[in-house]
């Protein structure tokens, strides 16, 4: 039993395998297919008609759809994992989950792996979307480059997910933060408009989000560039990745110390 | 009476839990002013009249992302702190409970609002200037009533699913691009436009800006008053729907006694 616990790896699975059954107790699956198909149509579908309407010629439609797309993985991988340790907390159960010896790495980033999962899923439907309802034209696209994008971009959206799903340890609520970072992004990452039009001193919080370089590297695969050109980008991205996830396990340390010394860990 | 007095105490108690966690007043307010924000940077150097239609699209987001975001938590927050079966249990029927905490919502949502209008004003430097400020404060009411109306319809389903969390998150989009809060609903395909005109927020939306803007050009053909009957019409409609809805809800849910699952 305790070779079990002991083990990252077997930890990390069985919190993953866990964590889908647990969604899907309460989680109609029809539901979660409306909202895997629903959520981004309608994201991309506001900003496309807001662009149309604005009609600034440096914005494109394809600008705003492949932006929109990729970052509507914001609600899996940001939303959804932010809220881990909130949910925890809403059972009654981040007590044991704490107490246990388990490697707390292990169980939360295993928490967050059907996420990876669902994300990979939304953004590939909303890409069709792209294409199918809002005609980007993707005759030039790098399709392997678009794919290594989508994964890259999952990992590091997740990795900063779970940065913020720390705060959800000491305050009272993760959903609030988790709220302001599902549409921050949507003005900071280069989404809608290119990064450039932010005032100067809002620029470098941009490139501390891992979906700023995603979305520049999606229309560039989109446009055609070649694996070797996007490297620069996702090189980038995978190490805001890396940043955010080792940032994230230091402050979970930190704000489980903190929700442990000031016993606010069940308050909610 | 009793029943006005059942109202009159979940206004009551919606009021003390909102003042006791006053902090969710920050997801309401956050989508709908990043959206406001995102328009107005889409613009570059937007027109003072630029600015005004941005921002009286991001106060009515304002309202309804409060109005959802209280439907949708109405009843699934007493499934989460077991308080739901004391309700259902209570003598007064669901409607009147529901119908004080959606007073309450609506009057937040009034202060959410104006919060939207107020910050752009201020981060884009743009006085609030309308055209008819009484006409105005009268679209500006009643638009929040026929959302707090479509979110009393929405929180009599939303009784029915433990998945109203969802559903809530599911519909702040469709609601902003199918009442055309920053744009003008006739850039949407044109099958989608009854399903628009179904929506009494649309009609509000086009009632501000007929009100708010001196050369608003792509209002409907019913003018201000023409949106005002419409989208009370369909308000009052609403809440008749959601009245029949409610005796079915509260009905369905003692058969089949699955309240309180969460």
């Amino acid at each position: 039993m305790s070779e079990n616990v002991n083990n990252p790896l077997r930890v990390f699975w069985s919190s993953a395998v866990l964590a889908k059954r647990a969604l899907f107790a309460w989680l109609n699956p029809a539901m979660w297919i409306m909202q895997l198909f629903g959520m981004s149509l309608f994201q991309i579908a506001f900003f496309v008609y807001v662009a149309k309407f604005v009609n600034n010629s440096e914005v494109t439609i394809e600008f705003v759809a492949i932006g929109n797309a990729l970052q509507s993985l914001a609600y899996v991988s940001v939303f959804a994992v932010c809220n881990i340790t909130g949910e925890e907390k809403n059972q009654g159960t981040i007590e044991n989950l704490l107490v246990s010896p388990a490697n707390r790495f292990s169980v939360f980033v295993g928490r967050a792996v059907f996420q990876i999962a669902n994300g990979l899923a939304t953004v590939t439907i909303a890409f069709m979307y792209a294409a199918l309802i809002f005609n980007v034209d993707f005759s030039q696209a790098n399709y392997l480059g678009l794919a290594m994008v989508i994964l890259i971009t999952t990992f590091a959206m997740t990795g900063f997910g779970l940065m913020l799903s720390s705060l959800g340890l000491f305050l009272r609520t993760s959903m609030i933060i988790a709220n302001i970072f599902l549409f921050i992004g949507l003005l900071l990452c280069g989404v809608n408009f290119p990064v450039s039009y932010l005032p100067g001193w809002m620029q470098p919080f941009s490139y501390a989000i891992p979906m700023t370089y995603g979305t520049e590297a999606a229309r560039m695969a989109v446009e055609g560039a070649s694996l070797g050109e996007l490297s620069g980008l996702l090189g980038a991205e995978l190490l805001v990745g890396f940043a955010v996830m080792i940032a994230g396990y230091l402050m979970f340390r930190w704000f489980e110390y903190l929700a442990r010394s000031k016993g606010t860990l069940d308050r909610f | 009476m009793p029943r006005l007095r059942a109202t009159v105490a979940s206004f009551r108690h919606q009021a003390a839990m909102f003042l006791a966690e006053p902090q969710w007043l920050i997801p309401n307010i956050i989508a709908p002013f990043v959206l406001a924000m995102v328009v107005l940077m889409l613009y570059r150097e937007p027109s003072p009249e630029a600015v005004l239609y941005a921002v009286l699209g991001g106060g009515m987001m304002g309202m309804w992302g409060n109005t959802l975001y209280a439907s949708g938590f109405s009843i699934q927050s007493d499934r989460w702190w077991g308080t739901v079966d004391a309700i259902f249990s209570a003598p007064s029927p669901l409607i009147w409970i529901i119908g004080g905490r959606t007073i309450w919502n609506a009057f937040v949502g009034i202060v959410n609002g104006l919060f939207v209008l107020v910050a752009a004003m201020i981060i884009f430097q743009t006085p609030l200037e309308v055209a008819d400020f009484w006409l105005f404060m009268l679209a500006f009411v009643l638009t929040l009533l026929s959302l707090a109306a479509l979110g009393m319809l929405f929180s009599a389903a939303f009784v029915l699913t433990r998945s109203a969390q969802v559903l809530t998150n599911g519909l702040e989009f469709p609601i902003y691009v199918g009442t055309g809060s920053m744009f003008p609903i006739f850039l949407l395909p044109y099958w989608t436009h009854p399903l628009s005109y179904s929506l009494a927020p649309t009609w509000g939306i086009d009632a501000i800006r007929y009100a708010a803007l001196p050369a608003y050009a792509d209002g409907f053909a019913a003018g201000y008053w023409g949106d005002i009957l419409y989208m009370s019409i369909l308000a009052l409609f609403y809440v008749t729907i959601s009245i029949w809805l409610y005796k079915a809800v509260d009905h369905r849910a003692r058969k089949t006694a699955n309240l309180m699952r969460y």
